[in-house]
């Protein structure tokens, strides 16, 4: 019981598995990256010079930024009108349009970037179609330039930037819209005011996460994009394969690290963000005491206020007849993304009933050979099992460290929490690839390597930050005064968190398990890596096929992927919204 | 009578099934002390030829039990095994570059000749047998057109300095990424009138030179072998710089393509045996194995790779014999890649290979 009360009053303890685990796979090694890059013990920078010194290095930095900015700005555009409509859905659309959501992400990223070489390529889908149109007359280059990079880039990240987007809108009190409106706010400026600052933690790290990755990203540019359209990853990825001296490409690696850190700390040091400080932006925004332009109009506006907040009363009881239209815009709107989002799924579906001998685009024949291709070879069963028993023991250990380090990292002072959660978000800050080498390096020494618990452990490094980073989202809309009134009730620290805490943060928890999962199952570069060759998993074995024959058992499987956790997925969130509308049933419950 | 020749059918039944019973318990035991060998067999067509034509037979003939490692295994992955002193492969296999530049690192067995038959070894041409290294085929880079686009009767590209030239045959191009070292290099210098026994020393501003002029009529640089049959199979593109397997298959599926093998640049891989693999024994056996003359032939008519065991094409029929790089009568048309001088290693410390990517990262975004 004391050890308990201690943790409570000292809550960074709980961070320390995951710490203990992240420093052990990967800080140490990285450690002696650094070293490298450096050249202990001689020390220089002249690997760093050396960088700097190839203006193609210096292009390629740039190229990489200015795409993951881009990225993220369309996924953000694209994302929160989309995380909003869904938020303000019935709670019928709502579940559909969240599974909606999540289906694409849960396939395979290496699919779903040739689903869009199907898609895109000069005789795919969209220029057959123009063709037999009689419209152009010629392919039109769809691909293989900057666009398709884009396309293929935001249908792989969009789905990221919207759930954290809804876990955070979701905690959302709509009655504070409602008595903005009551109080004359008009509907934008009651989204502005409120809803807007309320929903920030989530687009800060939905953000945070999109950029993060996109600075990582290779499969899909180097398959979408043109020549020019490299990144940085992909030179580290020659590097690493024509090299053995590690020095040059650490130093790459560390400078992209740099580049993340710096738009870390600038846009968003605070993951978790905080009630508290969404609550002074607002704030700060009030009219300031200038007599300036601005303050002026807003003074005009305000006089008007009085007039909205009747009309608001005599709009509440009427025939909601202005709403229709931009209800309209809303579904057409969602209904695009969602279009989008699940079009190319729907190809690799299609295309997987192919009885051709390659991947095409409509299959010229129906048949069911590539499933039997899939389902008859144990070497494409065997790699799917060893995939789903490594996600399923990555998702179980990273959701456990994970929460209990978001829990600690809520409950620490904002300074402690930035430094810490710095460390934390390394494993996806790095490019891949480099976090592949380091991981191999940190597994030899625990003598882990080629083993299914070393891969679990590399696996764990990225899905704990998954997890981190969702259950912080969470936490930060978490009223905390919530506890407090149930300790002052005397429940025990384990009680307040098993019925106040846990039931409020568990659609983060279960957000993050499910990020933890896909992250495994669809882990390719550091798996190739420190998987010594042993195992097989399903990204590695459909990379093998991909590279060397483009064959639809690869639609099969990336079919069946689609279609199968459509089951789990009904059953994680059947508990979900169990657990919500218990909570409600306890809220609505009259005091005793 | 009857009675007798049933008994003595009945012994000789007995005695032979307890031979058969103590040799498979004797091969059994074999089985168990020959172990395993971990082979680098890269992954799709060629795996499943490699899968026929050598694992099953060495199988079966030693009772060494082979692994099959079904993906790309780099020269510096094998380079931080062997540093690390964790090796999980016992035979790879990688391009003449690679396997030199581990050899270089000292990160590879000598390979043991002492077991190989005269009549093979005699039969092996010289550079498929280094003290590293034994290749078992070599393939090359051609070029490969679409005969709708340029059909018989009419002009069809010849040389590179046809490939070149987009005004006599205009058309989309896709040729080879150089991101990796290996790349278009040699054909840019062709095409800009060098000729092939000037290659090497290779002049790199001339070959980015003569690369700017064809650059806005790639359609894509291709990064892997299942790209490039992609694309020609799609029609995405006219012309192409490619390995020769790819194309002549899409020839044998009935596309409508031509190889053109004026001028291929032979390359050829090399089997190895990292530092401190846990089979090195195994690994010596299997090599041995793979690189007999029947097994290379058997290995040929499975996956279009020209044999480096001269006796092999005595077991190919003429028409298969013709879909391979080293067929007799191409090889006067050939020339063969330097990979020494790729390795070779300049003042400021800079292989060419490495210069060479330099060049290219530099390249590409201009």
């Amino acid at each position: 019981m004391k050890t308990l009360q201690k943790l409570g009053r000292r809550p960074i303890v709980l961070t320390a598995p995951a710490f203990v685990l992240l420093i052990a796979v990967l800080g140490i090694p990285m450690v002696q990256l650094l070293l490298t890059s450096l050249n202990a013990p001689a020390f220089s920078l002249s690997n760093y010079q050396g960088f700097f010194e190839q203006t193609s290095n210096v292009r390629v930095l740039f190229q990489t930024v200015k795409i993951s900015v881009v990225t993220t700005a369309i996924c953000l555009i694209i994302g929160y009108p989309t995380a909003y409509l869904i938020v303000s859905a019935s709670k019928h659309v709502r579940i559909a349009l969240i599974v909606l959501v999540l289906i694409p992400w849960l396939t395979s990223g290496l699919v779903r970037t040739y689903a869009w070489v199907v898609i895109l390529g000069d005789h795919g889908l969209i220029n057959n179609l123009l063709l037999n149109l009689g419209l152009i007359s010629s392919p039109v280059p769809l691909i293989y330039n900057r666009l398709a990079v884009y396309i293929g880039m935001v249908h792989i990240m969009l789905p990221m930037m919207i759930l954290p987007l809804l876990s955070v809108m979701q905690g959302i009190d709509t009655s504070l819209l409602a008595a903005a409106r009551s109080m004359g706010a008009g509907p934008f400026l009651a989204f502005w005011r409120v809803f807007l600052p309320l929903s920030l933690p989530g687009i800060r790290s939905g953000s945070l996460l999109v950029f993060v990755v996109c600075l990582g990203f290779y499969v899909t540019p180097q398959a979408l994009g043109g020549l020019g359209d490299a990144m940085l990853s992909t030179f580290i990825a020659s590097q690493v394969a024509s090299s053995f001296n590690l020095a040059p490409t650490a130093a790459a690696a560390f400078i992209l690290l740099g580049i993340a850190l710096v738009v870390l700390s600038i846009f968003g040091l605070d993951v978790s963000g905080s009630q508290g400080r969404a609550a002074r932006a607002t704030r700060k925004s009030l009219p300031s005491p200038l007599p300036s332009f601005a303050a002026l109009t807003r003074f005009l506006k305000d006089l008007a206020a009085p007039y909205r907040a009747k009309r608001w009363t005599a709009q509440l009881y009427s025939a909601r007849g202005d709403s229709r239209l931009s209800s309209i815009v809303g579904a057409v709107f969602v209904t695009l993304v969602m279009a989008y989002l699940l079009f190319p799924g729907l190809i690799v579906v299609m295309m997987s009933f192919s009885g051709g001998p390659a991947l095409e685009f409509p299959p010229s024949s129906l048949s069911l050979k590539w499933y039997r291709a899939f389902l008859g070879d144990p070497s494409w069963t065997g790699a799917f099992w060893n995939s789903i028993q490594i996600a399923v023991t990555v998702a179980i250990l990273s959701t456990i460290l994970g929460t209990l380090a978001a829990y600690g990292f809520n409950r620490t002072s904002r300074r402690v929490r930035s430094v810490l959660t710095m460390a934390i978000l390394a494993p996806i800050t790095f490019p891949a690839i480099v976090v592949g080498i380091a991981t191999y390096f940190g597994l030899l020494k625990l003598g882990l390597l080629g083993t299914r618990s070393g891969l679990v452990l590399a696996h764990s490094t990225g899905a704990i930050t998954s997890v981190v980073v969702i259950v912080l989202a969470t936490l930060a809309n978490f009223d905390q005064r919530l506890e407090r009134a149930a300790q002052s009730m005397r429940a025990a620290p384990i009680q307040v968190f098993m019925r106040v805490t846990l039931p409020l943060i568990l659609p983060g928890i279960i957000g993050g398990a499910v990020f933890a999962f896909i992250g495994s199952f669809d882990e390719v570069i550091i798996t190739s890596l420190v998987s010594g060759f042993d195992m097989q998993t399903l990204p590695l074995k459909m990379l093998e096929n991909i590279r060397q024959e483009i064959d639809p058992t690869i639609a099969a499987v990336g079919s069946l992927l689609t279609l199968m956790p459509l089951l789990w997925l009904m059953i994680l969130y059947a508990t979900w919204w169990w657990s919500k509308s218990r909570l409600q049933q306890l809220s609505a419950k009259p005091p005793a | 009578m009857n009675l007798s020749l049933n008994r003595r059918r009945f012994i000789q039944a007995t005695s032979s099934a307890v031979a058969t019973a103590a040799l498979l318990t004797r091969s059994g035991a074999a089985r168990a002390q020959s172990g395993e060998v971990r082979v680098v067999v890269v992954g799709g067509d060629v795996a499943k030829a490699h899968a026929e034509a050598i694992i099953k037979p060495f199988e079966a003939e030693t009772g060494i039990k082979v692994t099959p490692i079904n993906q790309d295994v780099s020269a510096a992955q094998i380079g931080m095994m062997v540093a690390a002193n964790s090796v999980s492969v016992d035979v790879g296999i990688l391009s003449q570059t690679g396997v030199l530049d581990l050899a270089r690192h000292n990160y590879l067995e000598k390979i043991d000749y002492s077991t190989y038959k005269q009549n093979e070894l005699d039969a092996m041409e010289e550079y498929a047998k280094k003290p590293f290294g034994v290749a078992p085929y070599m393939y090359s880079w051609v070029m490969a057109f679409n005969t709708d686009k340029f059909p018989a009767g009419k002009p069809q590209p010849a040389t590179w300095a046809d490939f070149w030239d987009v005004v006599k045959f205009p058309g989309a191009r896709t040729l080879p990424t150089g991101q990796d070292g290996g790349g278009p290099w040699e054909e840019a210098l062709l095409a800009d009138g060098v000729p092939v026994d000037k290659l090497y020393p290779m002049d790199i501003d001339r070959v980015f030179a003569s690369l700017d002029k064809i650059k806005p009529h790639v359609r894509k640089w291709w990064n892997s072998g299942s790209e490039v049959f992609q694309i020609m199979r799609d029609n995405v593109a006219d012309l192409a710089h490619s390995y020769d397997g790819r194309m002549v298959s899409l020839v044998v599926e009935g596309k409508p393509i031509e190889v053109n093998r004026n001028r291929q640049k032979l390359t050829l891989d090399y089997y190895y045996i990292p530092k401190g693999s846990p089979n090195a024994q195994n690994a010596q056996r299997y090599i041995e194995f793979a690189t007999r003359a029947d097994r290379q032939a058997a290995l040929a008519r499975l996956f279009p790779v020209g044999p480096s065991n001269r006796n092999a094409y005595k077991q190919i029929p003429d028409d298969a014999a013709r879909k391979l790089a080293t067929y007799p009568e191409y090889m006067a048309n050939s020339y063969a890649i330097n990979a020494e001088w790729y390795a070779e290693i300049g003042q400021d410390g800079v292989s060419n290979t490495q210069r060479l990517v330099q060049r290219w990262n530099d390249w590409i975004l201009r």
